[in-house]
């Protein structure tokens, strides 16, 4: 057997991308999964507190103050993680600007063809890049101005972690802007957990999990359940923060964060200050 | 489009919209024609009536139609052409099929460059069989004696895997193969699902498997596996209904496979 020459000769010049293309392509695949789909999951509990906040009735501030109560528990948790900036620009931040920037490289390479072959596959191939266009704009959004506080000129309101519930609330409930933003919101969610639900699928293939058709259809109703969890959760989300009662989480927030003054980060609801 | 078939009342007449092509790299055109055809014709006795008689439904004459064809029963693939839109083999389409009164548009595949009218180069395709080395290696210089023991279950796997006569479909209904006309190119670009599930073929192969380090080589890089967008549009184009998808997630496991072993055994 003779070894056939390398296809490209030697001398041209091979760019990054081509020498460590099957690390970047799978770099890439892995980092959709882990780390931020992994986070996407908690996020979206977290989020949808607000909503199943108050079934679990164990909020010290009475009656209907469950979501908020709930939502600002799990908002204080992390932040009171250690290093917090560092897991946000190691596990999530970084990621996200890799899977991006390769997401946008690698569906470049393709052509949407479903006016021609109108294949269920294909529309999931169609749409996995759409919204992962989407995505990428809604994210940096979300993150700017829910994260870093941008105000984009006073459209976009901020994110007090102190009045989690509430500033979050604001952000919907802003006269015309707020309907827009729940719009934004509804677009946006719904196609980040189309993109991870159909990316948890396909990266099944992409490292050669699921390799029969009968394994493909499995997982797939896997993702599907998967997706429709979350997607579930994000409206959940989206529709507790815009009928929110705005002036009534303040009081809770506001009894909550005396009450972590007065006893030093106990939450027992035995040290609490009443309402003015 | 595809009616359940009229009556076989005898012969009809069938219009037709032709994309044609001088030479390569020229502007295509559209030229129509209207064919009387018998009961059961297929597509290239179509086309072999208006090469006997060149003239356009406007009554004009014109050359006849180029167009490729072989076997005529589906297993060579040279006919392999866009009908309706949709790629398929024109000897296996049976144009009374058709509505009466549709115009049937017919064009030559996109992916490929035209040489004219009908007639495709399709070079890259064998080109990229030739890059992940899909074939058994057998020459020597001495009688190598047989083979390793092939079991059933690999041999009824195969064999599906070897009924593809690299007609092209898959990779015309793919959204990430696109036409490539210049040859250095080829190399970068995704190289298709026919030919990856052909490497998948020569890597179960006994003897073929000792080039399976090599073809996971090239189909790791750049227009390998990884280029695959899962629209799994091959697999349901596919004339002979070969499980591309599985081929390309099999590869896509071999890969795996090979770079996570180097990795700890550093090659």
């Amino acid at each position: 057997m003779t070894t056939a020459p390398t296809a490209v000769p030697a001398g041209s010049s091979e760019s990054f991308l081509d020498r460590h293309y099957f690390l970047l392509r799978r770099l890439h695949s892995l980092s959709g999964v882990v780390p931020i789909g992994v986070f996407l999951i908690p996020h979206l509990t977290t989020n949808s507190s607000i909503v199943w906040g108050s079934q679990l009735g164990h909020s010290p501030y009475g009656p209907g103050s469950g979501g908020v109560y709930t939502f600002q528990h799990e908002v204080d948790f992390i932040h009171s993680l250690p290093a917090l900036v560092l897991i946000e620009v190691g596990l999530i931040w970084l990621p996200l600007l890799y899977h991006a920037a390769m997401g946008v490289v690698f569906a470049r390479t393709g052509r949407t063809n479903v006016s021609a072959y109108r294949y269920g596959g294909n529309w999931r191939y169609a749409l996995q890049r759409a919204t992962g266009y989407i995505a990428l704009v809604f994210i940096f959004l979300h993150l700017s101005s829910l994260r870093w506080g941008w105000t984009y000129g006073g459209w976009f309101p901020t994110f007090e972690v102190d009045a989690a519930a509430s500033s979050t609330a604001e952000h919907f409930q802003a006269g015309r802007m707020g309907v827009a933003m729940a719009a934004l919101y509804l677009v946006g969610v719904l196609s980040v957990v189309y993109h991870f639900a159909n990316g948890l699928w396909t990266a099944a293939i992409t490292w050669g999990l699921t390799v029969t058709r009968p394994a493909q259809e499995r997982w797939g109703r896997v993702c599907a359940a998967i997706g429709v969890a979350l997607a579930a959760m994000g409206v959940a989300a989206i529709w507790g923060f815009s009928t929110l009662n705005i002036e009534k989480a303040k009081i809770i927030e506001a009894q909550m964060q005396a009450g972590v003054k007065a006893s030093e980060g106990l939450m027992t609801g035995d040290a609490v200050v009443p309402a003015e | 489009m595809v009616a359940p078939k009229s009556p076989a009342a005898g012969r009809r007449t069938l219009r037709l919209a032709i994309r044609r092509q001088e030479s390569p790299g020229v502007k295509s055109r559209w030229e129509r024609f209207e064919v009387e055809v018998e009961p059961g014709s297929n597509l290239i006795s179509v086309l072999q009536g208006i090469a006997g008689r060149p003239t356009t439904a406007a009554g004009e004459k014109t050359t006849p139609v180029a167009f490729d064809c072989g076997c005529l029963e589906e297993v060579c693939g040279s006919c392999t052409m866009v009908v309706n839109g949709k790629v398929r083999q024109a000897c296996s389409c049976l144009v009374d099929q058709f509505v009466e009164g549709d115009e049937i548009t017919v064009e030559p595949m996109t992916k490929f460059p035209v040489v004219r009218d009908l007639c495709v180069d399709r070079s890259r395709l064998f080109d990229g069989l030739k890059r992940v080395k899909a074939w058994v290696p057998l020459d020597g210089t001495y009688h190598l004696g047989g083979g390793p023991k092939e079991s059933p279950q690999d041999q009824e796997t195969r064999y599906a895997l070897a009924t593809c006569m690299s007609c092209g479909c898959c990779l015309e209904a793919c959204p990430q193969y696109k036409v490539e006309p210049d040859a250095t190119t080829w190399a970068k670009e995704f190289v298709g699902a026919a030919v990856i599930s052909q490497a998948r073929l020569f890597n179960m192969h006994g003897t073929g498997q000792v080039l399976k380090g090599e073809r996971l080589e090239v189909l790791s890089g750049r227009g390998g596996v990884n280029d695959c967008g899962n629209a799994q549009n091959c697999v349901q184009v596919c004339p002979k209904e070969i499980p591309l998808t599985e081929s390309i997630a099999a590869v896509g496991r071999q890969a795996t496979v090979q770079a996570v072993k180097r990795f700890f055994s550093g090659r």
